[in-house]
């Protein structure tokens, strides 16, 4: 079903789960494209393990990114007003992961839903959690 | 210990540091397109309605943001997570102002000592002076036992 509308969504809708691209290299960009340079953290798995990390890292702000996107994807008309990440522990490079959401409350009047969103590892343990504001046309 | 009441007293809402930037539009684009992101106002930057990517909003409140006389806590700061709030849609390619001020400090003790939350909030002005946005970054610090 295409989600278009605040009534299109409901309470207890669950989007994904998604497996984005958590590759080195992808995570190395990411890092690059905010500036982020020096340092082996997000670059190197063996550089990041000399800083005392388990592997190379996903920096959050993609993992942020994993979780607007999975949004968009799912509710294209959706505007993300608020966003809020727990980084609860690091999420590696080159290691798979899903990223999830669910709606836990629905404003109609004011064409709003909240979303708790979650990014766990392959072991099923959750690396990053959060949530959403999004506001939907009437 | 330290006393956090004392550093909220002290510290809260005091703007503490402004800087003027430009978002570079291939950076953001760059971001959105590496999140896997579809929608191309995030990915392309000659969309009509293009704007800056919310994770990217984020990171410009990362690293170390606090007071010049901050006191050191200790331990070394984490980065316990970021929040975006949008007001309005950030350009990329124009004047912006960023104007940061510690929003919260907080403590949580458990097992293993007490955790210090600090909480810095960078308000994004476009040329204007509207606020389009602001971006919460929390340095978490564990606090040694001689802090």
């Amino acid at each position: 079903m295409s989600i278009e509308r605040i009534a299109d969504i409901g309470f207890g809708m669950e989007f994904g789960p998604w497996s984005p691209d958590t590759a080195l290299g992808v995570a190395s960009e990411a890092a690059r494209s905010v500036g982020w340079v020096g340092g082996q953290r997000f670059t190197s798995h063996e550089g990041a393990r000399e800083e005392g990390l388990p592997g190379a890292l996903v920096p959050g702000i993609l993992g942020m990114g994993f979780l607007c996107a999975l949004i968009h994807r799912h509710i294209p008309a959706a505007r993300i007003e608020h966003i809020d990440t727990v980084f609860r522990a690091p999420l590696i490079a080159d290691e798979p992961c899903e990223v999830s959401a669910v709606v836990t409350d629905i404003d109609e009047d004011e064409r709003r839903a909240e979303l708790d969103l979650h990014v766990r590892n392959a072991a099923g343990e959750t690396r990053i959690f959060g949530n959403a504001t999004i506001r939907m046309p009437a | 210990m330290v006393d956090v009441e004392e550093l909220k007293a002290k510290y809260l809402h005091l703007e503490f540091a402004r800087r003027d930037f430009v978002i570079d539009p291939a950076n953001t684009s760059t971001l959105a397109r590496l999140s896997g992101e579809t929608r191309p106002e995030f990915v392309d930057p000659a969309h009509p309605a293009f704007e800056v990517y919310p994770p990217f909003i984020a990171s410009l409140s990362a690293g170390r943001h606090l007071p010049i006389d901050f006191p050191s806590l200790g331990g070394v700061p984490m980065d316990g997570g970021k929040s975006v709030q949008s007001i309005a849609p950030v350009p990329a390619g124009k004047p912006l102002n960023g104007r940061t001020h510690l929003h919260d400090i907080y403590d949580k003790s458990g097992r293993s000592g007490r955790m210090i939350f600090l909480v810095s909030r960078m308000e994004i002005f476009d040329g204007g002076d509207n606020l389009l946005a602001y971006s919460d970054s929390r340095m978490v610090v564990r606090e040694r036992g001689d802090a």
